[in-house]
């Protein structure tokens, strides 16, 4: 650090006192040399993450700065979708970190845009082992879980007349004259079909075209009772314009923090665990320093500062025991008392499907208005 | 334009100096031509031949096929292309007329503040888009303002819900899109000359019959600018539906977009973008045919 302060004062003072003699190209030449040099000798001191906004606590980012003396550069996306496209073309290539959800690691490893984990330099073994060695990636050769959450339901037990279990309660629920037109669904084919070919007993990563087209009959009959499919907000199921949606467990949580008698439920048979993860970028610029930053953010008292601050919960393995007990509706950030990992399942796109998922789902959306 | 070139050393002097001043013009119009040139018709050739291709997901297979236009033209698409062309229609034909009577108080009535007028028409510019649309939700939803006001007032019971209706994403459109519409219609009834209009009301005709007879014809070119700059964007939104609409009743741009997106299917998403284009060009087209020879209004 002090050798780049160093040689960065030394090529000033020789560029202003050329520039006075008015050899400023020659300046310029020396400088550009000087940095070079410098930047080869010394550590990158760079790091550049590609992310969904704000998924970082600000302390943790000031903590890593103070003991790095680095700064993360952070770019943002707002969903999944854009993340592949961008980083799938050549504006990709400045990155480092990247956080994919768990569908799309498949895809962008076989792309060849990712860099392999080295294991000897990160130890996984704190981590929860239901976020490990999953279908999207087996032996975790690409990706490190980040933070997770769940397709669920919140309603209004008022509203519904009754308890939802089963993602048929939730169909059988949305045609009732007090829920028809206040229900939320995903922007997502695959989790507004996915339910309908769990309740056929279907795996939404093995079905075909047919069957997804036949799955989607029932949704496009059923999208006059939906009201958005549009990011949920919480006021909106606090005041009753909305009593019936599917969401993640996190808004679930702010909106029982608004209104105490909503309720949560993650449907059976199936539903959808999402993780998501950390990625190195192909011959990624920092690859040294993206390694020390990922170990500073699977320390354990990261992963608990970052849970409180993101909403979602981090990978590390008991983190729900190692919450304060101040943390309100604790259990609600892991999904609930009894999420039963074995009834969840995480989308892998596929090429050959994936366009049917969002055709389909914009032919939902249609049948809606 | 050629210059008239005179035979005296003044002429050839004057000739030298024009011909300065036009490589300096052609210098000033080339930066611009240029910038136009790789970031407009650049992508846009890229997106033309993209739209014959076949897609390998997030990538393009160069081809030549027609295939991607007949999906885009067939069935659901081709209904959503054309509900966009009358959405489009419909929410610059609501735009025009609120912006007209705005535009002609400006132009007749606001002599002194008239700059005070227009700037207040254009307060809104001073924030961004996205933050004004967002602030209407808090508007119209539900325990929002309106119906806060509404029942103080009496003008209506209970709840109101207007959020995620289509009646949220009229009333959003209009209201994002209205000084564009304004600004235009403003210019051309200022210059209507004064005279005209007396004219018409001595030789006998009514108010009513002057404005549909003489100010209506002569503002036909400020109608045509508004309508182009609010229906051209507006087959392209997808933000005012998506924050006020719910999302539902898909038009062209988020099936465009969903198709670049989500299905990563770029030449699919690339004939949709051309043939949005093409829709353009066609309105562009009937506007400056209605328009023609309206070049010396004004003069």
């Amino acid at each position: 650090m002090t050798r780049i302060l160093r040689s960065t004062a030394r090529s000033l003072t020789r560029r202003s006192v050329l520039g006075l003699l008015g050899a400023a190209p020659a300046a310029a030449a020396l400088t550009s040399v000087g940095l070079r040099a410098s930047r080869a000798k010394a550590a990158t001191g760079q790091l550049n993450i590609y992310s969904w906004p704000d998924y970082f606590s600000t302390a943790d980012l000031e903590a890593y700065a103070k003991k790095t003396g680095v700064t993360p550069n952070i770019s943002t996306y707002d969903s999944d979708d854009t993340m592949f496209a961008k980083v799938n073309s050549p504006a990709g290539a400045g990155f480092d970190i990247v956080i994919p959800g768990s569908s799309w690691i498949k895809q962008l490893a076989a792309k060849g845009l990712l860099e392999e984990i080295d294991h000897g330099k990160l130890d996984l073994a704190s981590l929860d082992p239901h976020l490990l060695n999953r279908d999207y990636d087996p032996g975790n050769k690409y990706s490190i879980p980040k933070d997770w959450g769940l397709l669920g339901v919140i309603y209004n037990p008022e509203a519904v007349g009754g308890e939802i279990k089963t993602w048929e309660d939730f169909f059988k629920a949305g045609e009732k004259p007090g829920v028809s037109g206040k229900i939320r669904m995903s922007d997502s084919g695959w989790e507004t079909i996915g339910p309908e070919l769990w309740l056929q007993g279907k795996d939404w990563n093995a079905v075909g075209e047919a069957e997804i087209r036949k799955a989607a009959e029932r949704l496009k009959a059923f999208a006059k009772h939906v009201k958005s499919f549009s990011g949920l907000d919480a006021n909106a199921l606090a005041n009753g314009s909305i009593v019936l949606a599917q969401t993640n467990q996190a808004k679930a949580r702010a909106a029982i923090g608004l209104n105490p008698k909503l309720k949560w439920v993650v449907p059976g048979p199936w539903s959808e665990l999402w993780v998501d993860n950390y990625v190195l970028i192909k011959d990624a610029p920092n690859l040294e320093q993206a390694y020390d930053f990922l170990a500073f953010q699977l320390r354990p008292e990261i992963q608990l500062a970052e849970t409180e601050y993101i909403g979602f919960p981090a990978a590390l393995n008991g983190l729900r025991d190692k919450l304060g007990a101040d943390v309100k509706d604790a259990d609600l950030i892991f999904g609930g008392k009894d999420v039963d990992f074995s009834k969840l399942t995480s989308f892998v796109v596929n090429p050959e499907t994936v366009g049917f998922y969002s055709q389909l789902q914009t032919e939902i959306q249609a049948a809606a208005g | 334009m050629k210059p008239a070139v005179g035979r005296s050393a003044a002429g050839r002097f004057n000739l030298r100096h024009a011909s300065a001043a036009q490589t300096a013009d052609h210098f000033l119009a080339g930066i611009p031509t240029l910038w136009l040139a790789i970031f407009f018709l650049a992508p846009l050739g890229f997106t033309v031949v993209f739209s014959f291709g076949r897609s390998t997901f997030g990538g393009v297979a160069l081809d030549f096929t027609f295939a991607n236009y007949a999906t885009a033209l067939s069935g659901f698409y081709g209904a959503a292309f054309l509900r966009t062309l009358v959405f489009a229609a419909t929410a610059s034909g609501l735009c025009l007329l609120v912006a007209f009577p705005a535009a002609y108080f400006i132009a007749r009535h606001t002599s002194r503040f008239r700059l005070l007028a227009i700037t207040l028409i254009l307060i809104p510019y001073f924030s961004s888009f996205l933050i004004r649309v967002m602030a209407l939700t808090m508007l119209m939803s539900r325990e929002g303002f309106l119906e806060m006001i509404l029942n103080a007032l009496h003008l209506h019971q209970g709840p109101l819900d207007l959020l995620d209706t289509q009646t949220a994403v009229f009333v959003g459109i209009v209201y994002a899109y209205l000084p564009i519409a304004v600004v235009p219609l403003v210019v051309v009834l200022d210059r209507i000359p004064k005279g005209l209009t007396e004219a018409s009301r001595d030789l006998g005709a009514t108010r009513w019959e002057t404005f549909l007879l003489v100010t209506l014809p002569l503002s036909r070119p400020g109608i045509a600018s508004a309508i182009m700059l609010t229906a051209v964007p507006m087959l392209g939104e997808m933000v005012i539906p998506k924050l006020l609409g719910g999302s539902r009743g898909v038009l062209m741009g988020q099936a465009l977009s969903s198709q670049y997106l989500q299905a990563q299917n770029y030449p699919l998403g690339s004939a949709m973008a051309v043939l949005v284009l093409l829709g353009v060009a066609v309105i562009v087209g009937l506007l400056a045919w209605v328009t023609k020879g309206f070049a010396e209004v004004g003069r």
